[in-house]
C-alpha cells in the first residue's frame, strides 16, 4: 500500500516537472489573475470615487431647493457635477440633448418657484394648524401645485446608480423642506405668541441630535477598512485554486488516451488508491498557488498603490481553510476526469463548470446582492463555502473555530466526490 | 525465426500438453458481452478452455469481439452473462485475485512518454507490489535482455516503435504473472524488433507462463500458438492446433487459407 502509494505520487510529481510550460501556467497565470482582477476592481472603484459620473445640472429655481441639491451633490463623491454646456449655463433643453448624446449620464432640472412652493405649502400647513377659528376648506389659503424635479438618464446609467441619486435628492429636498418648515413655524409662534415665550434661535440644527457612525463588524485587530484587496485575493485564489480541476483532468485523460489508465486498471489496486498520488500532489500544488497568491497581495500589491494584504488572525486557520479548499477542489478534478469521455470534454466540463459554480458562489458578484432564487442556489457551491470561510478570516478577523464549518462542509464535498468517482468507475466497467 | 528455437520450443511445448489437458487456467462458460446502447452483444456465449502453459491464439477480423473477450478477462468489463474462471478465482467475486496473477500488454503503449523507461518500470513495478533492491534488479535483467539498456535513462518520447513495444511488454511482465495477456503485441514494429518480443515470450512460457495472444500476423501466430481459437461477430468458429486447423480445412495449406475459407473475405468495419 505504501509503496504504491509513494509510486504513484513519484509518478505524478515527475510528469508535472517534466511539463515546466505547463508547470509555469499552473503558478504564473493564478498569480497574473489575482494581479490584474484586483488591480480592475480597485481601480474601477476609484474611478467612481475620485473622478465621479458626469451629471449636468440645471437651477430653474435659483432659491434655497436648488442651491442646496446643487451643494449636496457637489459634495458627493459619485457624481461630477457641472451647471454649464460647453461653457454655456445649461438649460432643460441643452441638458436633454447632451445626455441622449452620451456627454452626461444624467441630467438634473430644477423647476422655477421650486423653494417657493414648498414656502407656499408650509405656510397653509401652518396657518392650517394655527387657526382659531374654523375655516372652510374653499376659503383656505391655496396650496401651491407639487414641484416635478426632472431627470434625463442615459440608457447606459445601471439601475443601481439613478436609485442612489434619486435617494440623496429625496434626502436633500426633505432636508430642504423641514428647513423652510421650521423657519416658517419658529416665525408664526413668534407671531403668535410674543411676549411669552421665544422661538429657539436655529431650531433646525438643534434638532439634529440623531447621527450615525460606521464601524466594520470585524475582529480584526487595528484599523482595517475592508477594500478591494482584501476582497479580491481571497476570491480569486479560490476561484484559481478551483482551476486545478482543468490540468488534473488533462492528466486523468492522457492517462486513458495515451492508454496507461488501460494496464492501470488491470493492477490490483483499488481506482482511488490509483488516484490518491495525483489528488496528494495536486492538493500540494493548490496550497503553493495559493501561497504565491498571498504573497501578490502581500508584496505585488503595495507596489501599484493599493494597501497590502492583511492575512486575518489566524494563520493555522488560514492553512485549514486553504487545505480544505484544496482537497475539495482535487476530488471534483478526479470526478469530472472519471466522468469526461475525452480530453476536449473533460476540459470543457472542467472550466466550463468552475466558472459556473464560482459565479453562482459569489466570486464574480456577491451572493447578497442575487435574487432569492440564485442565493439560495449559491449555498449549493463548494466556492460559496470556500468564499464565506475566507472572507471570515480575511475581513471579518475570525478564528480557527469560526471557519469549522465551511471546511468541514469542503471536506464532506471531497469525500463525496470520491464516493461518486468510484461509483461512476465502476458503472463504467458494467456498461 | 531462427529455425533451431523454433524446434526446441516445440519440443518443450509438447512435453507439457498432457499436463495441460488435466489443468485448465481459465474456463470460459457462455460469456456475453452487450454493450450499453448497442442492440447487437459484442460476444455472443462464448465458452472456452485454456490450460496452464499453453500460447493461445485468440485470432479474428477487426472487431470480431477478441479485445472484449481479453478486457473482460482482465477485468476491464464485466461480462453481461456467463461465469468465467481464472485459475480457480471466479472473476466477477475475486477480481483483485485475478488481477494479481495476470500481466496485460494493451494494443496502445501504455507507457508515460515524459518518463524515462526506468522510470516507467519503476512505478509499473511497484504498483505490483515490488520494491527496493528486487526491483531495481529485474528492471536491469528485463532492459538488459530486450536490447534496452542503453536507454534505460531515457524519456519514452524519444524512443522509437519497436523500443517502446519492448518496454510496454516488460511493464508487463515484471511481478512474473501466471497468465500474460498479449493484445497484437507486434503491431507497427520491425521484424528485428517483434523477432525479440516473440523470443521472450517463448521464453516466458517455457518457464510456466500461460500466454493469451491476439494478432493479426497470421504467420506468427501459426509459429508461436500452441492452440489457436478463430472468433468472428463474437462467436468461437474453431478451435484447435495450429497443424490441426490447417488439416481439418480442405485445400488449406498455411492458417491464413483457414482464416479466409472460414471468416470469408467481406470486408470489416
Amino acid at each position: 500500500m505504501k509503496t504504491r502509494l509513494l509510486a504513484t505520487i513519484k509518478k505524478e510529481v515527475l510528469i508535472l516537472l517534466r511539463d515546466q510550460i505547463g508547470l509555469s501556467i499552473l503558478f504564473i497565470m493564478p498569480m497574473i489573475l489575482i494581479l490584474v482582477m484586483t488591480l480592475i476592481q480597485d481601480s474601477a472603484f476609484r474611478t467612481l470615487n475620485e473622478k465621479g459620473i458626469p451629471v449636468v445640472f440645471v437651477d430653474n429655481d435659483q432659491d434655497t431647493l436648488g442651491i442646496s441639491i446643487y451643494k449636496g451633490l457637489k459634495g458627493y463623491s459619485l457624481c461630477s457635477l457641472t451647471d454649464s454646456i460647453d461653457g454655456k449655463p445649461a438649460t432643460a433643453q441643452t441638458a436633454k440633448e447632451a445626455v441622449s448624446k452620451g456627454k452626461f449620464l444624467m441630467g438634473i432640472v430644477i423647476p422655477k418657484g421650486a423653494t417657493k412652493a414648498i414656502r407656499t405649502n408650509v405656510s397653509s400647513l401652518v396657518n392650517e394648524t394655527f387657526a382659531i377659528e374654523a375655516v372652510p376648506a374653499d376659503s383656505m389659503i391655496a396650496k401651491a401645485d407639487s414641484v416635478t424635479i426632472l431627470l434625463f438618464i442615459d440608457p447606459v446609467v445601471k439601475e443601481s446608480f439613478i436609485v442612489t441619486i434619486t435617494s440623496n435628492l429625496r434626502e436633500f429636498i426633505s432636508s430642504v423642506k423641514t428647513q423652510i418648515m421650521y423657519q416658517t413655524f419658529s416665525e408664526e409662534i413668534e407671531e403668535i405668541l410674543p411676549s411669552e415665550t421665544k422661538a429657539p434661535n436655529n431650531m433646525l440644527a438643534k434638532t439634529q441630535i440623531i447621527k450615525y457612525k460606521e464601524e466594520y463588524g470585524s475582529n480584526l485587530i487595528g484599523e482595517i477598512v475592508p477594500n478591494a484587496v482584501q476582497h479580491n485575493v481571497p476570491a480569486w485564489s479560490i476561484f484559481a485554486m478551483f482551476f486545478i480541476v482543468v490540468p488534473l483532468v488533462g492528466s486523468i485523460m492522457r492517462e486513458k488516451k495515451e492508454g496507461s489508465a488501460f494496464r492501470l486498471h488491470t493492477i490490483p489496486s483499488p481506482y482511488l488508491l490509483l488516484n490518491t498520488g495525483k489528488i496528494l500532489v495536486y492538493v500540494v500544488v493548490c496550497i503553493l498557488q495559493f501561497m504565491l497568491m498571498l504573497s501578490v497581495g502581500l508584496f505585488i500589491i503595495p507596489l501599484f498603490g493599493l494597501p497590502a494584504l492583511q492575512l486575518g488572525n489566524t494563520i493555522p486557520g488560514l492553512f485549514t481553510m486553504a487545505l480544505a479548499t484544496s482537497f475539495a477542489a482535487a476530488g471534483y478534478g478526479l470526478l469530472v476526469g472519471t466522468l469526461a469521455a475525452s480530453e476536449q470534454q473533460g476540459a470543457i466540463l472542467g472550466s466550463l463548470s468552475i466558472l459556473l459554480l464560482s459565479a453562482l458562489g459569489g466570486i464574480w458578484v456577491p451572493t447578497y446582492i442575487m435574487p432569492e432564487i440564485m442565493r439560495n442556489l449559491s449555498n449549493l457551491s463548494p466556492l460559496n463555502w470556500a468564499l464565506e470561510g475566507f472572507y471570515k478570516l480575511f475581513i471579518r478577523g475570525s478564528g480557527i473555530s469560526e471557519i469549522l464549518v465551511p471546511s468541514l462542509q469542503l471536506i464532506l464535498f471531497f469525500i463525496a466526490t470520491l464516493g461518486v468517482s468510484s461509483a461512476i468507475h465502476r458503472w463504467k466497467r458494467q456498461r | 525465426m531462427p529455425n533451431g528455437v523454433s524446434l526446441r520450443y516445440r519440443y518443450i511445448c509438447t512435453l507439457f500438453i498432457a499436463e495441460m489437458s488435466k489443468n485448465p487456467i481459465i474456463t470460459i462458460e457462455g460469456l456475453t458481452k452487450t454493450f450499453r446502447g448497442l442492440d447487437e452483444p459484442a460476444v455472443k456465449g462464448v465458452s472456452l478452455t485454456i490450460h496452464k502453459n499453453e500460447v493461445f491464439g485468440l485470432l479474428g477480423p477487426n472487431g470480431a469481439g477478441k479485445t472484449t473477450i481479453i478486457s473482460i478477462l482482465c477485468g476491464l468489463f464485466s461480462p453481461s452473462t456467463g461465469k468465467v474462471t481464472v485459475d480457480g478465482f471466479c472473476l466477477e467475486k475475486d477480481l483483485g485475485e485475478v488481477k494479481k496473477i495476470i500481466g496485460v500488454v494493451p494494443q496502445d503503449i501504455a507507457l508515460y512518454p515524459t518518463l524515462t523507461a526506468r522510470e516507467n518500470l519503476e512505478f509499473y513495478g511497484a504498483m505490483y507490489g515490488l520494491a527496493g533492491k528486487e526491483l531495481k534488479e529485474k528492471i536491469s535483467f528485463w532492459l538488459e535482455k530486450l536490447g534496452l539498456f542503453h536507454a534505460t535513462n531515457k524519456r519514452i518520447e524519444t524512443f522509437s516503435g519497436g523500443m517502446k513495444r519492448r518496454v510496454n511488454l516488460i511493464a508487463s511482465i515484471l511481478h512474473q504473472p501466471k497468465i500474460l495477456f498479449l493484445d497484437e503485441p507486434t503491431v507497427g514494429v520491425d521484424v528485428q524488433s517483434r523477432t525479440v518480443i516473440i523470443e521472450q515470450l517463448k521464453e516466458l512460457n517455457a518457464i510456466g507462463t500461460t500466454i493469451i495472444y491476439t494478432s493479426h500476423h497470421l504467420e506468427e501466430a501459426e509459429n508461436f500458438c500452441t492452440t489457436i481459437a478463430i472468433i468472428d461477430y463474437g462467436q468461437i468458429l474453431t478451435q484447435g492446433s495450429p497443424e490441426k486447423l490447417i488439416a481439418d480445412c480442405p485445400g488449406a495449406k498455411d492458417l491464413e487459407d483457414v482464416f479466409l475459407s472460414l471468416t470469408k473475405r467481406k470486408l470489416r468495419d
